[in-house]
């Protein structure tokens, strides 16, 4: 016993509790002073449990981060490469730079020297339409009694700067083909520039005269901003009213010749008819358009000249004015209009819209419902606006509702509010819809007052 | 034996209760861990929050530069609520009213039972001499249908898309002397999605018994044929028309037999008939889904998902064919609807060996971007592809319109125009080539006074 013990104690010098030193006595044992057999318990003990926690380790791992996350993560990769992939085509499309366009560094010099025209002189403009019209009886400028109009208006090539903007053009397009198809008016939507020079604001002058010219048929060329809404459905321009008359454009003669001011009319809505007279009209305004050195020295002499202008390069609005001003004999065929609005300053008209649905109705054009609500200042297919925008954006929402839920009577549905795009029943259906037609269809009501022919 | 036990006995201990010690500290841990995972922190938050966080540090700190440096140009914008950038547009709209819940129970109806529909329009139209269903000696009159959502689109260039593609509408319709409706309401909140053009279809052949054919058009479709007028006569004796082929539809049950993007349908009882047939399969929730899987499982090559109009028409043609087979046309002369893919690449060739008016594979009367989705974020096909074909196919379409006036796009991708005939100062001697500055289709009936 005593011999044993004391071997084993001095081999188990490591196994009492003091620093094991395994290797050179136990020939690398763990616990060196324990019996083999013991030892090979102990260590499968050991390996048991380290596998036991292995196992729950990676279970508990699993359970919280996932292998799926990791996973996750690629497709949180793959959909960050396409939004930057769209992006970059994005900003491809937005540019206005062409790749494929060989002229776009080339940009033509304007010689100040030579006045810019906008075409070839015509001055039998009044006799060829006459002939053409008279050659060709199917394509009358009258039809059933009312004046052939085409509605003109368009927007910039490119997407907007903002992607409001270009919402905001698609519901103001609705809403001019709401008006127009109640109206038997034809639309034309220009996208492209005509004319290098004249681009902006000036680009209407070209397609105007353009269209005039392609078009006999047509008696009036009715343009209007793409920030111009309808706002009144039922009410019609009173062309008879205008019988002498080639240029009617909305503005108040006092503000125009006492005061100068260079808002007195608004060039956003107006009509011309198709005949010479207009074309010289044109021609006649024209000349301050041409971009560059030309169009800034306009803009010097139009802010010399009228009140209230700020300084910046010749509008087509101010170069009218300042041209009725100078040359007054341009007023014996100028109508400036404003018993109705053909167009109507947005600011003091949206907030009263409720009002106007409790107090009026359709078909007065007036204050008391505008025939036109114009968003000036706003330029939502800009980056800034000369207004705040979230009162820019929700007046134009709450004036295209307004006129969306005329439009929508007929069906027997309005919106919920001015700012929702949801709407509501306010008929219930029924199985003869058409006694509803006679009564709400707008149509109705403007060919009936016209036409002579009813029973 | 036992002295020795009793000798080693302290340091033992001391041993074991350090296992024990260790066993004890490790259970603790593990189920501090698996209690965390599952019932989760408050504050210190759940472990897949701390990968989200430290993923989202590591992302941070690669993207940190950047970010940083937009940020501060925006804060640095004096007019800052005059600019449009900076301004979120779902602050726009609002939302006052509740959805009317459908009553459970009760079947999805369009709306009340008409019969005699052909009757009352008669009369209306006997009543109503200024409103004629035909504005020409074989023309009817076509109300073109058409719309999109009423919500700004999720992609930034996608109401950009649709004002091109309603302006491409426009030119057609004028040339044709067609109405325009461009719907952005939603009439029928169950039948949302592609199901909504069936309440206002239904909804507008009532209220409008003037038209003779309401032809409804999707909103990803572009006329690329602006000469093609459409064979009127040639469907007489038919009420729904649609491109399509009938092996396609009643032989092989293909669900791409047909196309529902574009089609024309007569204002008639057959047509409220076989509107009120199609809707069954459309109310959204379960109805849509179970649908889905008969349809899969009836028609060929048809994807897994819910019920599509597309869909439900195929199989409402193959399995009621004796009811409404006659007065269907299935027309494939020409492409009332041109699948995109295999019409976009082969637009120079078809300028430099034909001319508009065929409306067929050698010049499209209708170019339709199934699938590309620009409204949306995604769609089937590459975004590229899509946008750039669009521009493309927009382009072919105005060319026609712009050589009336005497201009041309540069190329087919670019945006600006150049003049291909000089101004003159007799423009009505101008020869109109395709004869569609006064063409034909549109000449006002000359009476005989």
């Amino acid at each position: 016993m005593g011999q044993e013990g004391f071997t084993a104690i001095k081999r188990g010098g490591a196994g009492g509790g003091s620093i094991p030193t395994t290797n050179r006595l136990s020939g690398g044992r763990a616990f060196p002073g324990i019996p083999r057999g013991r030892q090979i318990h102990k260590t499968f003990n050991n390996l048991k449990i380290t596998i036991l926690c292995g196992f729950v380790t990676i279970l508990v791992l699993r359970g919280t981060i996932g292998v799926g996350n990791l996973g996750g993560s690629d497709a949180e990769a793959e959909n960050q490469n396409l939004i930057e992939e769209t992006n970059r085509i994005l900003a491809e499309i937005r540019s206005d730079g062409d790749p494929s366009d060989p002229d776009d560094t080339a940009e033509v010099e304007i010689n100040p020297n030579v006045t810019y025209t906008l075409g070839p002189k015509i001055s039998n403009w009044d006799e060829e339409r006459k002939a053409w019209l008279d050659r060709n009886p199917e394509f009358p400028n009258y039809i059933n009694g009312k004046a052939r109009i085409l509605l003109v208006t368009g927007s910039p090539p490119n997407p907007c700067d903002n992607p409001i903007g270009d919402h905001y053009l698609l519901k103001a397009i609705k809403n001019k083909i709401d008006y127009c198809r109640i109206h038997g008016i034809e639309i034309v939507y220009n996208l492209a520039h005509l004319d290098k020079e004249l681009a902006g604001y000036w680009a209407k002058l070209p397609l105007i005269r353009r269209l005039m010219l392609s078009h006999p048929e047509v008696e009036w060329i009715w343009w209007m901003d793409s920030d111009a809404l309808f706002t009144d459905m039922v009410f019609e321009i009173p062309l008879s009213k205008y019988n002498d008359y080639n240029f009617v454009v909305h503005g108040y003669p006092d503000l125009m010749f006492e005061q100068k001011s260079w808002i007195a009319l608004n060039t956003g809505s107006f009509l011309f008819r198709n005949c010479q007279w207009s074309l010289d009209l044109l021609d006649d305004w024209a000349p301050m358009g041409p971009k560059g050195p030309i169009r800034d020295e306009a803009g010097k002499i139009l802010t010399a000249n009228l009140k209230g202008r700020p300084a910046f390069e010749a509008d087509d609005q101010s170069a009218l004015i300042y041209l009725l001003i100078s040359k007054k004999e341009w007023m014996n065929k100028v109508f400036l209009e404003n018993s109705y609005y053909l167009h109507g300053y947005w600011a003091g008209l949206v907030d009263r819209y409720e009002e106007m649905m409790e107090k009026y109705h359709p078909g007065l054009g007036d204050e008391r419902w505008p025939f036109v609500t114009h968003f000036v200042g706003c330029k939502p297919c800009g980056s800034y606006g000369d207004y705040p925008v979230e009162r820019c954006l929700k007046s134009m929402e709450r004036a295209f509702n307004f006129a969306d839920n005329q439009v929508l009577k007929l069906y027997g549905f309005r919106h919920r509010g001015l700012l929702s795009p949801k709407i509501k029943r306010i008929r219930n259906e029924t199985a003869t819809p058409l006694e509803f037609v006679d009564q709400f269809d707008i149509r109705r009501s403007v060919v009936g007052g016209t036409d002579s022919k009813s029973p | 034996m036992l002295e020795r036990c009793l000798e080693a006995r302290p340091v033992r201990q001391i041993h074991r209760a350090l296992r024990h010690g260790k066993v004890a500290l490790l259970c603790l841990f593990v189920t501090i861990i698996v209690l965390r995972s599952t019932i989760g922190a408050e504050k210190s938050g759940t472990p897949e929050q701390d990968f989200d966080e430290i993923r989202d540090h590591l992302h941070f700190r690669r993207r940190a530069e950047p970010r940083r440096v937009l940020e501060e140009a925006q804060t640095t914008d004096a007019t800052n609520i005059n600019n449009y950038n900076t301004f979120d547009p779902s602050k726009l709209m609002v939302d006052e009213e509740e959805d009317e819940k459908p009553d459970p129970n009760k079947p999805y109806s369009l709306g009340p039972k008409i019969s005699g529909w052909d009757e009352q329009r008669a009369n209306w139209l006997e009543k109503n001499p200024d409103f004629p269903n035909f504005i020409g000696p074989n023309k009817p009159r076509v109300l073109l249908v058409t719309g999109s959502s009423p919500k700004p689109c999720e992609n930034p260039v996608g109401d950009h898309y649709l004002v091109k593609s309603i302006k491409n509408k426009i030119d057609y319709c004028r040339l044709h002397g067609i109405e325009i409706f461009y719907n952005m309401a939603l009439l029928d909140a169950e039948m949302a999605g592609f199901w909504a053009k069936l309440p206002l279809i239904r909804k507008l052949l009532l209220s409008h018994p003037e038209v003779e054919f309401l032809w409804w058009m999707d909103s990803d479709a572009m006329f690329t044929d602006m000469a093609f007028e459409v064979p009127w006569q040639r469907y007489k004796d038919h009420n729904f028309v649609m491109h399509g082929w009938n092996e396609m539809v009643y032989d092989q049950k293909n669900w791409i037999g047909l196309n529902t993007g574009s089609f024309l349908l007569r204002n008639c009882q057959w047509s409220l008939d076989i509107l009120d047939a199609w809707a069954p399969m459309g109310p959204k929730g379960k109805i849509r889904t179970e649908a889905g899987k008969i349809l899969t499982r009836e028609l060929k090559d048809r994807p897994v998902f819910e019920a599509d109009d597309q869909s439900a028409m195929v199989y409402l043609l193959v399995t009621q064919r004796d009811k409404w087979g006659d007065k269907v046309y299935l027309e494939s002369a020409y492409y009332l609807h041109g699948y995109w893919g295999i019409l976009v690449d082969r637009y120079e060739e078809m300028i430099e060996n034909y001319h508009p008016g065929l409306g067929d594979h050698r010049w499209p009367l209708v170019t339709h971007f199934v699938g590309c989705k620009p409204c949306g974020k995604f769609g089937d096909y590459p975004v590229e592809r899509c946008l750039k074909q669009m521009d493309r196919a927009f382009n072919f379409g105005d060319n026609q319109i712009l050589q009336i006036y005497g201009f041309t796009h540069k190329s087919l991708a670019s945006r600006r125009v150049k003049r291909t005939r000089n101004e003159t100062d007799n423009p009505l001697e101008v020869k109109d080539e395709l004869g569609l500055l006064h063409p034909a289709f549109k000449a006002v009936k000359v009476s005989s006074s």
